[in-house]
């Protein structure tokens, strides 16, 4: 059975990491919004957004992401993703976003930009 | 001879996990493979987030017929009679729906039947019986 939606925030030496896990989607994805919409707001200088426990992401999961990606652009921050599940991986490639998002196999790997 | 599946949800977000787990039920009876039930699983909910916006109310009704290697998906969204209608999500998210639905899916389009928006697909498995 998928993992119930879940999503924690942790800000450590002015990196925020947004860690989401379980299927993102017009149901789950205001919760995501207003998360990242407070976490950009604080100012903070990188947000990584945390996909590897992801399991479904849809697009209006995507138009949240590019909506905080603006946002962060606008704020002077920046913004980075982790994602490694194939299934999520391809819906950013099938729509081209794989050239708009920084995006990054582990957590790791996107904390160090 | 095809089998048709009915589905009626309210149009609460929280229940498209229903037409999800409904799609991939479906493409697997068909013999997709697991890409395949996957695909479908999201087109699925693109072809239902495609009729709905946050907030909507009313009813989403689904129809997934299959016919030997073919599945069909018709969902048609009816408000309720309290509702400002379908407006669908911001045109960013539908145009990135429609790239989505155009990846994955070998036929989709939307029409209007008797007031209300309806929006399909039909979705054939690649693979060659032997």
């Amino acid at each position: 059975m998928e993992e119930a939606f879940d999503i924690t925030e942790e800000t450590r030496e002015g990196i925020s990491t947004v860690s989401v896990v379980g299927e993102i989607d017009i149901a789950t994805a205001p919760t995501l919004r207003e998360i990242l919409e407070s976490t950009i707001d604080r100012g903070v200088e990188v947000v990584v957004v945390d996909l590897l426990g992801v399991t479904f992401i849809d697009s209006t999961a995507l138009g949240v992401l590019i909506g905080a990606l603006k946002r962060c652009n606008e704020a002077g921050g920046s913004m980075r993703i982790a994602v490694s599940d194939q299934r999520v991986l391809k819906v950013f490639e099938i729509t081209g976003l794989t050239d708009l998002f920084s995006i990054f196999p582990t957590l790791e790997e996107a904390v160090q930009g | 001879m095809s089998d048709v599946v009915d589905l009626s949800l309210p149009a609460g977000a929280d229940l498209l996990v229903l037409a999800r787990l409904t799609a991939a039920t479906v493409a697997s009876r068909a013999g997709f493979d697991v890409e395949e039930i996957e695909d479908l699983r999201l087109a699925v909910d693109e072809l239902c987030v495609s009729l709905l916006h946050e907030g909507a109310d009313g009813r989403l009704n689904l129809a997934f017929t299959r016919d030997g290697t073919l599945v069909e998906v018709s969902c048609t969204f009816q408000p309720a009679s309290s509702s400002n209608g379908t407006g669908g999500e911001s045109e960013a998210v539908q145009g990135l729906s429609a790239q989505i639905l155009d990846a994955l899916v070998d036929e989709h389009g939307r029409e209007t039947v008797a007031g209300d928006d309806r929006a399909w697909l039909r979705k054939r498995r690649s693979r060659q019986e032997d």
